[in-house]
């Protein structure tokens, strides 16, 4: 299993990250199967935006009602994690319900930002490959 | 009365892998049990234990999110296509 990623797709999650800092910034990346062909940018509705994030549902709807596959167009989702590692938390993996998407991280810990992939399934979370195209 | 009921993300654990099933019934309970009565244990994926849709589940009737129509107790018109949607959220 892998991800593969454009690097203008990975650059504009990064670019996403900085323009909500210190909030998170999340969105939905859309494709075919493990390849991502582009990303659209989701409204974060949480009320504590700077430490959590949840994709505006009517948004969400809007962008999966057109498609019955959902599984394979809908490749992944991405947020951010202004201060902390570009991993899942406890959080994160306790409120994943999308197992089968990828789940996208940056981190602004570092410069530049780190950007990590990972499935997660119930308690795990493996981080899987991203490749570059 | 007949409706779709489109289920992405993790519900599917809960109808033995369907993510498109019909359905019938007049409101949004309704059709839950009615699922419910198939997949035994998706109710309680979708209810909380006062029969109120669960916070980290958003349902769609058409375009309309049901909490602004009642929320499980939502009439659901004959033909219409509920989506049954999980929260897409986290956070550190």
């Amino acid at each position: 299993m892998r991800l593969v990623l454009p690097r203008e797709v990975r650059d504009e999650i990064v670019a996403h990250a900085r323009e909500s800092a210190p909030r998170e910034c999340c969105g939905l990346l859309f494709g075919d199967g493990e390849v991502v062909a582009r990303l659209v940018r989701g409204r974060n509705v949480h009320p504590t935006p700077e430490t959590r994030y949840e994709i505006d549902p009517a948004q969400l709807r809007e962008a999966i009602a057109s498609n019955d596959d959902t599984d394979r167009f809908l490749v992944g989702i991405y947020h951010s994690h202004p201060r902390t590692e570009p991993k899942p938390s406890e959080f994160d993996i306790a409120n994943a319900r999308w197992p089968q998407q990828v789940y996208v991280l940056t981190s602004l810990r570092s410069e530049p930002p780190e950007v990590f992939a990972y499935r997660i399934t119930g308690s795990e979370a493996p981080k899987i490959p991203i490749v570059e195209s | 009365m007949s409706v779709t009921v489109r289920l992405p993300g993790a519900l599917r654990d809960a109808t033995g892998g369907e993510t498109k099933l019909s359905a019938s019934g007049g409101t949004l309970r309704e059709v839950i049990a009615e699922i419910d009565r198939r997949h035994p244990g998706f109710a309680s994926r979708v209810l909380d234990e006062g029969g109120a849709l669960r916070s980290y589940v958003n349902v769609y009737i058409g375009e309309d999110d049901a909490r602004t129509r009642g929320g499980s107790g939502a009439a659901v018109p004959d033909g219409s296509e509920v989506m049954v949607i999980p929260a897409m959220a986290g956070g550190r």
